[in-house]
């Protein structure tokens, strides 16, 4: 629900990304223009090094741009000091990441709990909220588990419930699906749309078209440049919370197995693209 | 900040849990480290404290005057720690004995003649065997225990000898020996008194009385060629009150009886002990510094663990990075965590050190002294090596960048 009378939560200006020197230098980002409302789910496209990975990695404070200006709510981040950057990852940015990341020696419910951590919230609380975020998530039976015990689609449901612990404003989407089925794929996009319906800015890279139509906005890079931008408003307007509870997609998608393998076969072709590109 | 530390701690705890034997082997270099440092210091604190015991013993009302004036230099004693000074000549002379023994409060006079030279009997006793002449004081102010027959005395023959029971055993092979006779270059001596085992060869007379024989001192000159070689006089006041008294008047006799020359040194209470504690401490800071070594590997250990566990959990970083974690959380929770390994070993260091020392106390005279110094001295020692040698790998995990730290292979 971007509201164009807000300022953005994020401006990017004329931003660049170097790598390397001399004639090894390579430009990663090339001049990115971008404004992003507060609600909008974004989807970025692209080949693979286009410079998708390293506009999420910048957009979420953990790299920094060579030229440019990024301005976050307003506020250029290069005048933010680096504990203060570490705050707002903790406090306002949450990482979804394509491998899920979780730490593997500590088990799901302290893995989901570990940004509360760096909030300094005490163990019982800490581990109270990450469980009752599991469960909204329909994993409360796996707290306990340990990472490699749980599938891949679980994995990543984990991993978005860590995303979410600390209530971001932000979600960052690193090819969350890239390591899924199309089923789990489904079920964890059907997450992304809830809680983008919920009124977080989601920004999600992706080489699989099909997820684009879960976004609000399309964004496609080449080169280190937007080539596209649909800068399409969402047309159904959300300011009033969805009743279900986060999470309730969960069993929702499942039984949207059928329209899930409908919709594959429509895109059959896409998949084969997708694929190869993975490959 | 509070919580924060809280989580760190508990961050730490569940890495070092994770890798159990890493972490036990790492905290056993540390452990080894701080238990020879700890055995070495209460072994010599234990040695120390007999002698200073031994004087407290006595009842605090005996001084000992020893030839030559005391150096300024505290090293002195260290570097010149045997105190009968065989080769000088004593500055200490029979008609001192003589002064001495009638200044008023003085109850009690010894002077003490360490000979060396082997005593010949059934067996051959070993050459280091102290041949002691003395006056029949020495039983009063040493607090000497007669087990069989009589200490040496003025009244009997002059040739008489009250001996260690261990000499007799290892001269005649009991220690029922009274009347045997035995010979000290060339002169016969008869047994009139085997002397209590005392199991002390360490004390302020620097003598061991247990493989000991004491003669007279007219028996000692005519064993020296008819020169008397006082190395030391132990005086003994009427009471602990009189003593200063007493001594104040010593000074005064020795120094007109020396020509105003201060060529003596009157030592009371700690003081003579102190000789025999400096040797020990230095003895044991030289060994300490060589056990420290083992505690330098330790602590090598310990970073050498802490980089391989930097390296592991590099991916670790990034993910704890992108979660919100700062440079400072990421430093503070791996030096806790070898700071833990450091302490660890320093506990349990210290708990075995006492152990081993006690162990080694049963084949030695004394026991191992536990006071808060050592404590002091085992923490210190393992908080210090374990944040030095901690500190540098955990900068090296602050600094990682967390792009790359999320790249590393999982």
């Amino acid at each position: 629900m971007p509201n164009p009378e807000l300022p953005p939560v994020i401006e990017l200006h004329n931003l660049k990304k170097r790598f390397g020197i001399g004639d090894a230098e390579q430009f990663a980002l090339d001049g990115i223009d971008l404004v992003i409302q507060k609600g909008e789910f974004i989807a970025i496209m692209g080949p693979s090094g286009c410079g998708k990975t390293t506009l999420l990695n910048i957009i979420g404070l953990l790299d920094c741009s060579t030229d440019g200006v990024y301005n976050l709510d307003g506020r250029a981040v290069e005048t933010i000091s680096p504990r203060r950057q570490a705050r707002i990852r903790s406090q306002q940015i949450g990482f979804i990441f394509q491998s899920f990341n979780l730490i593997s020696r500590l088990n799901i419910i302290e893995n989901v709990a570990l940004p509360l951590t760096y909030k300094g919230i005490g163990r019982t609380k800490r581990l109270n909220l990450a469980s009752a975020m599991l469960r909204n998530f329909h994993l409360n039976e796996r707290e306990y588990y340990m990472p490699y015990q749980l599938s891949g689609g679980q994995t990543q449901r984990v991993a978005i419930a860590r995303a979410l612990v600390n209530q971001p404003s932000i979600i960052l989407a690193d090819e969350p699906t890239g390591n899924l089925d199309s089923r789990s794929s489904h079920v964890i996009m059907e997450e992304l749309s809830d809680l983008h319906k919920r009124g977080n800015t989601i920004i999600m890279v992706t080489h699989n078209p099909n997820l684009t139509t879960y976004a609000s906005r399309v964004i496609t890079m080449l080169d280190g440049r937007v080539d596209t931008d649909t800068h399409t408003p969402i047309e159904e307007p959300l300011l009033v919370a969805p009743k279900r509870p986060l999470g309730s997609v969960v069993p929702k998608a499942i039984k949207l197995k059928d329209h899930a393998s409908r919709r594959k076969r429509k895109s059959k072709k896409s998949h084969r693209v997708h694929e190869t590109s993975h490959k | 900040m509070r919580f924060l530390l809280l989580n760190h701690i508990q961050n730490a705890n569940q890495s070092l849990r994770s890798n159990r034997l890493r972490s036990g082997l790492t905290t056993l270099g540390v452990t080894i480290g701080v238990a020879s440092i700890t055995t070495i210091l209460a072994l010599s604190a234990g040695a120390s404290k007999v002698v200073g015991d031994q004087v407290d013993a006595l009842g605090g009302n005996i001084a000992v005057i020893r030839p030559g004036a005391t150096s300024p230099d505290p090293l002195s004693g260290l570097t010149q720690p045997n105190p009968h000074r065989d080769f000088a000549a004593s500055t200490l002379t029979e008609s001192d004995l003589a002064l001495i023994g009638n200044i008023p409060h003085i109850e009690a006079v010894a002077p003490l003649m360490v000979l060396s030279g082997t005593v010949k009997a059934d067996s051959v006793a070993p050459s280091e065997t102290p041949i002691v002449a003395t006056s029949p004081e020495l039983e009063l102010i040493s607090n000497l225990k007669v087990q069989d027959g009589q200490f040496i005395d003025n009244t009997v023959n002059q040739d008489t000898t009250t001996i260690g029971a261990q000499l007799s055993i290892d001269i005649f092979g009991t220690d029922h020996s009274i009347g045997k006779t035995f010979t000290i270059r060339g002169k016969t001596f008869t047994v009139i008194g085997i002397l209590k085992q005392t199991n002390n060869p360490i004390n302020y007379n620097s003598i061991d009385f247990d493989t000991a024989a004491i003669v007279s001192l007219t028996s000692g000159k005519q064993l020296n060629q008819g020169l008397p070689q006082i190395q030391q006089i132990n005086v003994r006041s009427d009471s602990v009150t009189n003593l200063n008294e007493a001594i104040i008047n010593l000074n005064k006799t020795l120094i007109v009886a020396h020509h105003g020359e201060h060529d003596f040194t009157i030592l009371t209470g700690n003081q003579i002990s102190q000789p025999t504690s400096q040797l020990f401490y230095a003895i044991a800071g030289l060994t300490a510094a060589v056990a420290g070594i083992s505690l330098l590997v330790g602590g090598i250990g310990i970073m050498n663990i802490m980089l391989v566990s930097v390296a592991e959990r590099t991916r670790e970083i990034g993910i704890r990075k992108a979660l919100g974690a700062t440079n400072a959380d990421i430093t503070i929770q791996f030096l806790i965590e070898s700071l833990a390994i450091g302490l660890g070993g320093g506990i349990t260091g210290y708990t075995v050190g006492y152990v081993v020392a006690f162990g080694i106390s049963t084949f030695l005279t004394f026991d191992p002294v536990l006071n808060w110094e050592i404590v002091t001295v085992a923490l210190t020692l393992s908080i210090v090596m374990g944040t030095v040698f901690g500190l540098y790998p955990a900068i090296r995990a602050a600094r990682k960048d967390p792009i790359e730290s999320l790249r590393e292979y999982n």
